[in-house]
């Protein structure tokens, strides 16, 4: 492939790509996220190829495999287009003769098969169309416009949806109104923190030295979040365009400027598809000396991170992209002076980056009108927990927590009870159900004592304890905390210990006050960002399930029933059918009992591992 | 109680540590605050041992020269210390309260009393390593496999100090933990000090410096796994494989580790043994799943 070397030539390859393109082709994609593959998606495409061969198709349906679709849950999800039918959970129980029918339904006036519907878990009904199951049909997909659409792989199909024909009309413009284009769309970054995009990349371009970095911060700590995977794995040219404008925007006629992009190591097909993304990118000549023949030259760099929360945080990611140890330092200078290697650097999150390209493409006044006031756009959030849909859902800003729950996740699992949704991850908070009806904004959420956070948004229902939340986020601080300043270091310890504490059924009087003491002393005097929201969920949990901690202290008792220390496991004798099922999994023997009488489970001898529990298909075991 | 002190005149007898390190170095201090005579013998050439050569000590992670130093200041110019350093002990005689200790003084060459350190003599010598300043010891060498897949790894990165993280990646990713002896040579190759390897590795999750089993179990243990149960299933494995998450059985079957999240949150709660990912895992399937890991 010759470097694309202006505008009319990347026209007329896109009308080239187009034009080779039949709208009514047969087309059958299968999803290759990580979440598909898990369930099996590769099995399924080589058996579709295979398949297709058998019946003499091969030439006139395409297979292709694409990036995540978000209904993770329900993978692996094989689309038939042009009907747009979708079919989910292929393959997981019968492989062939799912394969086998989805190749018969192809032929001219066959039915398409059915039972691979998605079907409603309330009206039962089966749902045939792509656009119609209510999990996408209330969404509004911008950063993952092409996710699920495009092999990731084949940089001709994002060219073929308009793929890099923002960055050709920004570099028309100049770099400071495409500044004001950004400021005007108030896109704020989508790592969480929520500063204004345009603004910050004002900054650096404004700041004296050369040359100038422009970083994608693609190290997804949150636990529970793994939107921008997704971005990375389904769509990696866009990530790169985006950077290509902001690179072109903050260094653009000023001096050089060097991409880098830092990705967890957890994240193996992220790597791959980004590292492919990269090489096509530099054939085509989107990346590397003159792009599309003006004279703006940029390049970018992937680097691997290697299992550090903190790294997320820009001053700890710049050292550990320099080969030190990810601290993080005290601003200012704020990295827009000197960052990375002391230089002007500018650091964004994939989805910021992702979203770019859109906007530059559509104007500000699309992008805000999809929003609210100074909340332009969407947000992807993970839908994760005990919600019936999990997965990942785009929605505009300012939608109520209750649509994206109910109406995108499709309530709560086993018709229990909602509870509360922890967003923002270790940095944010619970958000009860009182305060559902909530719209989803950066200022919103932090009055919830929240923030917006990268988007993890995790569903919990009563059967959660909030007071083991709060455990669970301190563990993993005191886990993640650098150790380099002492408020962070030793002050969420002591959180920990007490929690711990309390979880094991050893709470005392006072606690609760200490740990709001403690919380709001590390708030004020750590030095990073995740010293400074650490004690968040602790302190939400506190505000809105003071009862919950109460009950774990003074009567010894954890409501959600998941403290080891508090609970005890019994069998319901009216329940129990006395099938064994129990008794056969209990790892210590602990159940005993006549076939086809009620069993007896010797509380002396339970390790409490739940697994009677799960197996039991009668609900006859008990938590006390 | 051999020697009158010259401490006072109250207290009697003089005391001999061997070894300069921080614990012989605060027990000098101790015992000279308190009045004792003290005779530090120190086999190099400089007090201070393993200490000095750290960033950071464990568990507090507090900076390793700011704690020391003052104490080599104070034990350096001490009245009651007197530092016997190059010199080692080679008999022991006596009996408690009445020791004799014969000390070999290795030859110096430069009279201690006199000399300043201000380094002129270093810079004027003009034949090398004559003058003595305490340097590492070149490393052992390496093992075949290791030092070929060591020059491979290097110069695929043309021995670049800002790729140490990635080079630490391919070593890893190769042996599945970072052997130290490889650490060192991989020191002397990019011309940094092993200790900014060592923090650089101990301070990232992905690494080890201990061998690790035949399968590698990570539980995912991200929030929405936390809530489905993933903390029953690490009790389960723990209690089964009776190791700790981060340790390895005994017969090096499996290494036992949690991390913090795959981003598998749709498959919750979720696990990968060697990379596969397996979803919506119970408790009553673990053992099965084990089984499929000889």
């Amino acid at each position: 492939m010759e470097p694309i070397k202006n505008l009319e030539e990347l026209q007329s390859l896109r009308d080239r790509i187009v034009a080779g393109r039949d709208e009514n082709q047969l087309l059958i994609t299968v999803c290759a996220g990580t979440g598909c593959l898990s369930n099996g998606s590769a099995k399924v495409a080589a058996a579709l190829k295979e398949e297709l061969d058998a019946a003499g198709l091969k030439g006139r349906v395409e297979l292709k495999t694409t990036g995540c679709h978000g209904f993770c849950e329900r993978g692996p999800i094989v689309v038939v287009e042009p009907a747009g039918i979708l079919y989910q959970a292929v393959g997981r129980k019968k492989l062939e003769k799912d394969v086998k029918e989805i190749v018969e339904s192809l032929a001219e006036g066959a039915e398409p098969v059915e039972r691979l519907f998605y079907k409603d878990p309330e009206t039962k009904k089966s749902i045939r169309g792509y656009e119609e199951i209510p999990f996408y049909a209330k969404q509004k997909r911008v950063a993952l416009r092409n996710n699920g659409i495009i092999d990731p792989t084949r940089i001709e199909d994002f060219i073929a949806r308009g793929g890099y024909g923002a960055l050709a009309k920004a570099l028309q413009m100049t770099p400071e109104e495409i500044i004001a284009t950004l400021k005007e769309s108030t896109l704020r970054g989508r790592g969480g923190a929520g500063f204004l995009t345009g603004q910050k990349w004002e900054f650096c371009r404004r700041a004296e030295g050369f040359p100038k970095y422009i970083i994608c911060n693609a190290d997804e700590g949150d636990p529970g979040a793994f939107m921008d995977r997704s971005i990375m794995e389904g769509d990696p040219h866009s990530v790169i365009e985006g950077m290509l404008i902001g690179a072109y925007a903050i260094a653009g006629g000023q001096g050089p400027i060097q991409g880098y992009v830092y990705v967890r190591a957890e994240y193996p097909l992220a790597v791959q598809n980004l590292t492919t993304a990269l090489k096509q990118a530099k054939e085509y000549g989107f990346l590397g000396e003159n792009i599309l023949g003006t004279d703006f030259s940029f390049d970018i760099k992937l680097n691997k991170g290697a299992g550090a929360f903190v790294c997320g945080e820009e001053t700890a990611l710049m050292a550990s992209v320099e080969g030190r140890p990810g601290l993080p330092r005290t601003r200012p200078p704020f990295p827009a002076n000197k960052g990375l290697f002391g230089k002007p650097s500018n650091i964004n999150n994939v989805e910021t980056f992702a979203a770019v390209p859109v906007i530059v493409d559509r104007g500000p006044d699309w992008f805000k009108s999809v929003g609210v006031d100074r909340n332009g756009g969407t947000k992807v959030f993970s839908l994760v927990g005990k919600v019936n849909n999990t997965g990942l859902v785009e929605v505009p800003m300012g939608t109520s927590i209750r649509e994206v729950v109910f109406g995108i996740g499709g309530g709560i699992q086993g018709g229990k009870k909602f509870k509360a949704v922890q967003t923002g991850g270790p940095s944010g908070g619970c958000i009860p159900e009182s305060l559902i009806d909530l719209p989803l904004t950066y200022e919103g959420l932090m009055e919830a004592g929240s923030i917006m956070g990268s988007g993890g948004m995790i569903v919990v229902d009563e059967e959660t304890c909030m007071v083991d939340v709060a455990r669970y986020f301190l563990k993993f601080v005191t886990e993640e905390s650098c150790g380099k300043c002492v408020p962070c270091r030793e002050g969420t310890k002591h959180m920990h210990e007490i929690l711990e504490r309390i979880c094991a059924g050893e709470g005392k009087e006072g606690d609760i006050e200490t740990l709001e003491r403690l919380g709001k002393a590390i708030a004020a005097t750590s030095l990073c960002g995740l010293g400074q929201t650490a004690p968040n969920p602790t302190l939400s949990t506190i505000k809105y399930f003071r009862d919950e901690y109460e009950a774990h202290i003074k009567d010894k008792r954890c409501p959600g029933g998941v403290c080891k220390a508090l609970i005890t496991y019994r069998i319901d004798p009216d329940a129990c059918t006395g099938c064994g099922v129990c008794a056969r999994n209990c790892p210590v023997e602990a159940i005993s009992g006549e076939k086809k009488q009620p069993h007896q489970l010797d509380a002396s001898k339970c390790v409490k591992c739940g697994a009677c529990r799960e197996k039991c298909k009668f609900g006859a075991v008990i938590i006390d | 109680m051999s020697d009158n002190n010259d401490g006072g005149g109250k207290k009697r007898g003089s005391v001999l540590i061997a070894g300069g390190g921080i614990g012989g170095m605060q027990a000098a201090l101790d015992l000279g605050d308190s009045g004792f005579k003290v005779h530090m013998v120190q086999r190099d050439a400089s007090i201070g041992g393993t200490m000095v050569k750290l960033d950071k000590t464990f568990p507090t992670g507090d900076c390793a020269m700011c704690m020391i130093s003052p104490k080599m200041v104070e034990v350096g110019r001490h009245p009651n210390v007197n530092i016997i350093s190059m010199a080692e002990i080679i008999d022991v005689g006596g009996v408690p309260g009445d020791f004799k200790v014969k000390i070999r003084q290795k030859a110096r060459s430069v009279n201690p009393d006199l000399c300043t350190g201000c380094g002129a003599c270093t810079r004027a010598c003009p034949v090398r390593n004559v003058i003595d300043v305490p340097r590492p010891a070149a490393p052992p060498p390496l093992e075949a496999e290791m030092e070929t897949a060591l020059t491979e790894i290097v110069e695929a990165h043309d021995g670049d100090k800002a790729a140490l993280i990635t080079i630490l990646q391919d070593v890893n990713e190769k042996f599945k933990y970072l052997p130290q002896e490889m650490l060192a040579h991989l020191a002397v190759r990019l011309g940094i000090p092993e200790t900014h390897i060592l923090s650089v590795a101990t301070f990232y999750n992905a690494f080890s410096l201990i061998p690790v089993g035949r399968h590698i179990i990570e539980l995912c243990s991200g929030t929405a796994c936390h809530v489905k149960g993933a903390g029953r299933l690490l009790d389960r494995l723990r209690e089964q494989l009776k190791v700790e998450a981060g340790q390895t059985t005994a017969d090096q079957r499996f290494t036992l580790r949690t991390v913090n999240c795959i981003g598998c949150c749709a498959l919750a709660p979720a696990m990968r043994v060697d990379g596969e990912v397996y979803g919506y895992v119970k408790v009553s399937e673990l053992p099965a799943i084990l089984k499929d890991h000889p």
